[in-house]
């Protein structure tokens, strides 16, 4: 009996852990405030032309809901704090590009149920020096975690956002 | 005493309970199904269920009463978790519409702890956690064309620049606050439309009560059971037929032979 109550106690505590793990882990302007220390920091938009939204679209597979995106500068090094569903809802994404290549990937907010592990280190750092090739896309795979397919799309996408986003502002300096 | 022979296993007495107990799940297997065979014909896809009963059911019908505020000829609503600009749904939140008002520029919307950005037209612009600088805000009001925010432990009055890009500590003087306003019977039955959206056709329902849907995971497994009595009619019915069958050729046999 005793083992019967160890065996059904095991997945009872992984579930109550996977319940857990999601939520807010950093807010966005904590996010910030990390990124750039005591760096003379400016908050910008940009707001995409119809090209821009059309690229938008084709990574994201939907329509950017917004007609202009916040941005945080400060010098060659911009900061992202983006939104995209993974199954149901948003994952909020904090991602800093520093001259065309990311430099942070951190996940600040996770809201579904599964897929959480997308919060770990060992996931986000593959996305350190990743740019975009000539097609939109990381110049680089980056691996899947299983059980968390939608999540790690997502996030992935977030990453193609933010390095186009940037160049686009890095190139007309739009605010 | 009279001791009765125990019946052996008889299809024709499971026969006729598996269709007495089956017997009002197969009508509307029956009847479902030949209607989703139907469902252009009869328009099932283009009928909109308006039962307040069954869209509650559905947990599309809003519970409460819609909190609304005005900003000139447009009205900005919270129903349930939809919010809405006239009749138009912006987005879904579990905050609480704290209030709208014109600004230079935008469209602001306050919620406890987060600011939506609208055009003149409703269209979306932006959304934007105040995040821990400015939780807990309590009301939304105005000041030179310029939205401007109370927060409350500590109560703080911040007032955002023209592009809601920075905020600025100010104090409580000449805010003109947003205040809520009341919808009349014909603005109410628009949301409630609104909410609903497309709404719920009768192909959904007539679908979910053909699979059982209708009542849950509970239900899939009654319509299971009732398919399950179908095909046990038909074999039981087969073999009931094929016993007395040969039981009557038996007896034909017999009476021509042996008399």
């Amino acid at each position: 009996m005793r083992h019967i109550r160890k065996i059904l106690l095991v997945p009872l505590l992984l579930s109550c852990n996977a319940l857990y793990a999601g939520g807010i882990y950093q807010q966005p302007d904590e996010f910030i405030k990390q990124v750039f220390d005591k760096s003379p920091v400016s908050v910008k938009v940009i707001w995409p032309d119809k090209k821009l939204q059309q690229e938008i679209t084709n990574i994201l597979g939907h329509e950017y809901k917004g007609l202009r995106i916040r941005y945080w500068i400060s010098g060659t090094k911009t900061a992202w704090v983006l939104d995209e569903i993974g199954k149901e809802k948003p994952i909020t994404t904090g991602i800093v590009i520093n001259n065309d290549k990311i430099e942070l990937v951190k996940v600040l907010a996770f809201r579904e149920s599964r897929g959480w592990e997308i919060k770990h280190d060992f996931f986000t750092k593959q996305f350190e020096n990743a740019g975009l090739d000539k097609n939109i896309q990381l110049d680089r795979d980056i691996d899947n975690i299983s059980g968390a397919t939608l999540s790690v799309r997502a996030v992935t996408k977030l990453a193609r956002l933010a390095l186009l986003l940037h160049q686009q502002v890095s190139k007309d300096g739009s605010s | 005493m009279v001791h009765r022979k125990r019946k052996r296993f008889s299809a024709f007495l499971w026969h006729r309970r598996a269709g007495l107990a089956a017997i009002i799940l197969v009508i509307i297997l029956a009847i479902t199904g030949i209607m989703l065979n139907h469902t252009e014909s009869m328009k099932l896809d283009e009928t909109f269920v308006d039962s307040t009963l069954i869209l509650n059911w559905y947990g599309l019908d809003p519970t409460g009463e819609p909190v609304t505020f005005g900003i000139g000829k447009h009205k900005v609503s919270q129903w349930g978790n939809q919010l809405f600009f006239d009749t138009k749904v912006i987005t879904s939140s579990e905050q609480m519409l704290r209030g709208a008002v014109q600004s230079e520029r935008f469209i602001v919307i306050a919620l406890d702890s987060e600011l939506l950005l609208l055009a003149e037209n409703g269209d979306f612009i932006e959304r934007m956690p105040t995040s821990t600088s400015f939780s807990n805000i309590q009301r939304l009001g105005v000041k030179y064309a310029r939205p401007v925010i109370e927060t409350s432990e500590p109560v703080y009055y911040y007032m955002a620049d023209e592009h809601i890009l920075d905020w600025d500590l100010i104090i409580n003087e000449e805010i003109k606050w947003s205040q809520p306003v009341g919808l009349d019977d014909t603005e109410k039955k628009k949301l409630g439309q609104a909410y609903r959206g497309k709404g719920l056709t009768l192909e959904r329902v007539v679908l979910d009560l053909h699979s059982g849907r209708i009542l849950g995971q509970f239900g899939v497994y009654l319509m299971d059971a009732a398919a399950i009595a179908l095909l046990w009619l038909s074999l039981s019915g087969f073999w009931v037929w094929l016993q007395r069958n040969t039981k009557q050729k038996q007896k034909k046999h017999y009476q021509k032979h042996h008399r």
